[in-house]
């Protein structure tokens, strides 16, 4: 195998791939990334058996196709450190792979493209085209809310819910849940679910790089995949039945407030100073017109932020964890931010009053 | 110098069902879990420790034992009532009391002004009072230490009294088996006779760089032990470190038969929970399992509260250790041990 290629062209679908591979594997080969050669373009390739990602890129010119693997990192990392604009050769020599630019020369190790393990993806159920950042929002708007090694494992990863014309993406940890519904077009009767495993879900979002541009989703019985023009994602499905989320949204909130996002954002970052390091709790005081955050410590130490919001009705005092109420008001970028509570014990729905795509609910504290 | 006493109730369950029944007296009665339910023996009365029998013993043996065991289920409404009882009665010589279970606790006396401040006077009004007002009989131990005076109300069981004073202290300890010392069990105390130590004499002997070198942190205690010293203090209120449920099943079942069980563990659980009002310092769950084989596997996980969910998962974990059949469930939560201040606030969940 033997060809040239722009370094600078090399290196986005590189800087993909390697971010797969995880920094300890359980297969020496899986350190690698697979570089395929094929007519005038070149594959890559990058597996941690949950998650696999091809990268495709034009060379400059080929003298000799043929497959071949070598170490991700240090390739990513010779890549990265030589100069913008340059033009790379590889040539495969015996076991190994020399990889030379203008006066740098480099000598890798490899291992034959046949030991490389690629996903298996199963039966095709479905197939649909979006728009890029179609997908790209749903993930932004709820990937905050995944649990991360949970035991309740099928909550560490982002469930998506497929019916004619829309396409819906929820995460919980348990103690809140984000919820972000788009439309597509697709045909389907009935509903499908699958959960994205939680590392699958970040890298899929950092693949999604041409907002416009379009992406096929492809979602089987146990694998899901997302194609672009220059890339193919795969990921295995997580095999767990997600909690029955509709059944937690509230219905019953009978007292309304508005108040400016940004002032209400503020105001949990400057009263999260003083909250329990642990527990994160604050309290929410409500009265007409006025909403009033409190914190303290162990140490005794105390906050309190005063936010003017639109509100009429019957007071109420509430506890909530601070960091989930941080995580709402910068995941949303409306200016206002609409919160709908009803007692003590009961969540709170958040939303963006500008756009109800996504609903978010956060559960109390007993402080 | 202090003025330990320790009351020790005698057969306390048996010995309320006597008290409410005097025609059982004289017959061998036991108070515990019915044998086809797998039962144990909680208290028994001297009748039946005559044949055997003893607490903790399982009634199917028991009834093998003494075939006429006369076996009657707990009240323990009437038992907790009759360990306030007591309680109160402590409570007008001294409020320094420990309470160890319902029929056991340690009175520090060393400040109280009744009997002259006498300690042993104290102890025998205590005995004539819990007889007269409660109806049952309480030994006692009085010494300068915890100790001692927990070994000296098993001196002279059931109905009696027994003082240490501070010149008796090193010649009463000295000639103490090892088996007497707390923390020695079977096991400990066949680790020792292997080693040639039968009494407190002999642990003497040995000197503490042998106790410490085959025992640790343990043996240092054993030493002081031996020489009649016990610098812990009676401590009004033990904080509790966890609070449980367990239930053995009057069959074993496989792992597919666990779901049943958990939702009524739970609402057990949560009820302790309630009572205890502990809900905010929770800060791990875990589950017991025993199998068939009597082999015990515990499993826990950092939680801030009770999920049905988090038992699920840790129970299909832990029953999956065996393949044995299982005998016995229990859940529990570990609690957050420093001040209130410092502890969780309860986060709600949205899945319950």
């Amino acid at each position: 195998m033997q060809f040239s290629i722009a370094r600078d062209a090399l290196l986005k679908p590189l800087q993909l791939v390697a971010g797969v591979v995880e920094r300890r594997q359980t297969m020496p080969v899986l350190a690698n990334v697979l570089l395929v050669l094929e007519g005038d373009y070149l594959s890559l390739t990058g597996t941690d058996l949950e998650v696999e990602i091809v990268g495709r890129v034009k060379v400059e010119s080929v003298s000799e196709v043929g497959a071949i693997t070598v170490p991700a990192k240090k390739l990513l990392d010779i890549c990265k450190s030589l100069s913008d604009g340059s033009s790379i050769q590889f040539t495969v020599n015996e076991q190994k792979v020399n990889v030379h630019c203008g006066k740098s020369r480099f000598n890798l190790t490899s291992l034959p493209a046949n030991e490389f393990p690629s996903v298996e993806p199963g039966d095709d159920d479905l197939v649909f085209n979006t728009q890029q950042k179609e997908v790209k929002r749903l993930i932004e708007r709820t990937s905050f809310a995944m649990a991360q090694q949970d035991v309740r494992y099928y909550l560490n990863g982002m469930l998506w819910e497929l019916r004619s014309g829309s396409l819906r993406a929820v995460a919980t940890d348990g103690h809140r849940l984000a919820m972000c519904t788009r439309a597509v077009n697709v045909d389907y009767e009935g509903v499908k679910q699958a959960i994205l495993p939680r590392k699958g879900v970040i890298e899929l979002s950092r693949l999604l790089t041409e907002p416009e541009g379009s992406v096929q989703l492809v979602l089987g019985s146990s694998h899901i995949r997302a194609h672009t023009s220059d890339f193919t994602f795969t990921s295995k499905l997580v095999d767990g039945k997600f909690p029955d989320y509709e059944r937690v949204l509230p219905r019953n909130g009978d007292k309304i407030v508005m108040g400016d996002r940004e002032a209400l954002r503020q105001a949990f970052t400057r009263t999260a100073i003083l909250a329990n390091e642990k527990y994160r709790g604050v309290r929410f005081v409500l009265s007409d017109g006025l909403l009033t955050v409190t914190a303290n410590n162990p140490e005794q130490e105390e906050a309190e932020e005063q936010v003017a919001v639109e509100y009429q009705g019957d007071g109420l005092e509430v506890g909530f964890n601070v960091s989930y109420l941080q995580d709402v008001s910068s995941v949303i970028t409306s200016s206002q931010l609409k919160l709908t509570l009803s007692d003590t014990n009961s969540s709170v729905l958040v939303e963006d009053p500008e756009n109800s795509d996504s609903v978010y609910v956060v559960m109390p504290m007993r402080l | 110098m202090r003025k330990i006493i320790h009351i020790d109730a005698d057969c306390f369950f048996a010995a309320l069902e006597m008290r409410d029944n005097t025609a059982l007296t004289h017959v061998p009665i036991a108070v515990g879990g019915s044998a086809r339910r797998r039962g144990v023996i909680a208290t028994c009365n001297y009748p039946a420790r005559s044949f055997g029998v003893h607490s903790a013993m399982a009634t199917a043996y028991a009834l093998r034992l003494c075939p006429h065991l006369h076996l009657l289920p707990a009240r323990f409404d009437v038992y907790r009532q009759a360990s306030q009882s007591m309680q109160a009665i402590f409570a007008d010589y001294t409020d320094l009391i420990e309470p160890l279970s319902l029929d056991e606790a340690f009175l520090d006396v060393s400040q109280a002004s009744a009997c002259a401040g006498s300690a042993t006077l104290i102890a025998q009004e205590i005995r004539a009072r819990i007889a007269c007002e409660v109806g049952i009989t309480v030994s006692a131990g009085v010494a300068n230490n915890k100790f001692l005076a927990k070994v000296a109300s098993d001196w002279q069981k059931p109905d009696g009294i027994t003082v240490i004073t501070p010149e008796q202290n090193d010649a009463f300890s000295c000639a103490l088996p090892v088996k007497k010392l707390n923390g020695v069990g079977k096991v400990t105390a066949h680790k020792l006779e292997q080693m040639g130590l039968y009494t407190c004499a002999d642990l003497r002997a040995a000197g503490k760089a042998v106790l410490l070198d085959r025992f640790g942190r343990f043996g240092e205690l054993l030493y002081e032990r031996s020489y009649g010293i016990d610098e812990r203090e009676v401590q009004k209120s033990r904080t509790r470190k966890s609070i449980s449920v367990e239930h053995t099943y009057a069959e074993d079942f496989n792992a597919q038969g666990c779901a049943q069980h958990i939702e009524p563990l739970l609402q057990a659980l949560k009820e302790r929970i309630r009572k205890c009002e502990a809900a905010k310092a929770v800060h791990k769950l875990f589950v017991k399992v025993k199998f068939a084989d009597f082999t015990v596997t515990t499993l826990e996980r950092s939680a801030h509260s009770v999920s049905i969910e988090v038992f699920g998962l840790l129970l299909e974990q832990a029953v999956a250790r065996s393949a044995q059949k299982i005998r016995l469930l229990g859940f529990g939560v570990r609690l957050m041990q420093g001040n209130v201040q410092d502890q969780p606030s309860e986060q709600l969940m949205l899945f319950g």
